[in-house]
């Protein structure tokens, strides 16, 4: 195992241990998800070979792009969803915090 | 006229620019909205009110930007029983002069339907750097509205009632202005440009819009844009 691959690992596992930590009781199917991931995410860099067979049996070069592509698809979608959510979600606290306003306005008196 | 106060400088300039408006002899209705000020504006820091001088106060409970306050008074002046001869905007943090919002409002009473204030023609000590700043400003909003505007970003401005129906703001904070112009080039509105002055002070510049806020507001109009329908 190349020192990049023991460095990966160790950073894989260290996200596992502190997302167990810190979501335990709470979230447990998406931790499932995260670990189930991970570890496949682990296993790729433990065999790189068994990746870039993969990624030739799909006519893609290298097993590193065989992950890549479709990871930052799935990352830049998520992105823009994410912001969608968040400015719907702006939105709807201002009508909120709006409406409360006018119903609460008054004369000074 | 929207509001955010953070300590007592900001309550003696918000109290020195209704006073101002109070001396005026003209019927005023103030629609104050603090925008989630911490303490909140009470009716106590606020100017005396009376036959003349009305001040209707509303507060967001969080701080939602000043587009968003502007975009509360807007509702709030047109639920009012009270159908007014102009509406005007005006900061409350002692840049802008009674004087010159009544001026904004006077050019609504003859014929126009927006009147954007214009502080290089007026007696205005503008800071080099926001010359600059207001200078790209004003060419990009030139850019994209088709307005040819000698001011940028001035929140001295005035409506008449059909305009002000059809102005309504969603961007929550500084990028407004920008799309101000915007709803007003697409509406095709009589405007005008009216000389205001305003005043720049240590204070006043620490309270308001930073140079680097610019930046900002490229980002939100970028999200208006590319997100304006989900909104």
């Amino acid at each position: 195992m190349t020192i990049a691959a023991f460095l990966l690992l160790a950073l894989v596992a260290g996200l596992v241990i502190y997302d167990w930590a810190t979501l335990r009781g709470k979230n447990r199917r998406a931790l499932i998800v995260e670990i189930a991931v991970f570890v496949a995410g682990a296993v790729f860099i433990v065999f790189p070979d068994r990746a870039t067979a993969l990624a030739h049996v799909v006519g893609i070069g290298r097993g590193v792009d065989f992950l890549l592509y479709p990871t930052v698809i799935w990352l830049v979608r998520e992105s823009l969803l994410s912001r969608r959510h968040r400015i719907e979600s702006a939105e709807r606290l201002t009508h909120v915090v709006r409406e409360l306003a006018i119903a609460r306005a008054a004369d000074v008196k | 006229m929207p509001s955010h106060i953070s300590g007592r400088d900001g309550v003696e300039a918000l109290r020195a620019t209704l006073d101002s408006l109070r001396a005026r002899d003209e019927a005023i209705t103030v629609f104050l909205v603090d925008d989630g000020s911490e303490p909140a504006i009470s009716p106590s820091d606020l100017p005396a009110t009376n036959d003349t001088f009305r001040i209707v106060l509303a507060r967001h409970v969080v701080n939602l930007g000043q587009g968003a306050a502007l975009e509360t008074a807007r509702q709030l002046a047109l639920r009012d029983a009270t159908s007014y001869a102009a509406y005007v905007t005006m900061d409350a943090d002692g840049q802008h002069r009674a004087y010159d919002a009544l001026a904004l409002a006077r050019a609504i009473e003859e014929g126009a339907d927006v009147a954007f204030g214009n502080r290089f023609l007026g007696d205005s000590n503008v800071p080099p750097a926001r010359r600059v700043v207001l200078f790209l400003a004003r060419w990009f909003e030139r850019a994209i509205t088709g307005l040819r505007l000698a001011d940028a970003h001035n929140g001295l401005r005035a409506f008449g009632r059909s305009a002000l129906e059809r102005v309504r703001i969603r961007q929550n904070r500084m990028a407004h202005a920008t799309e101000i112009k915007l709803l007003v080039s697409r509406a095709e509105l009589r405007i005008v440009e009216v000389p205001v002055s305003v005043r720049y002070t240590k204070e006043t510049l620490a309270r308001g819009q930073t140079n680097a806020g610019a930046a900002l507001i490229l980002r939100d109009l970028m999200l208006q844009y590319l997100f304006g329908d989900s909104k």
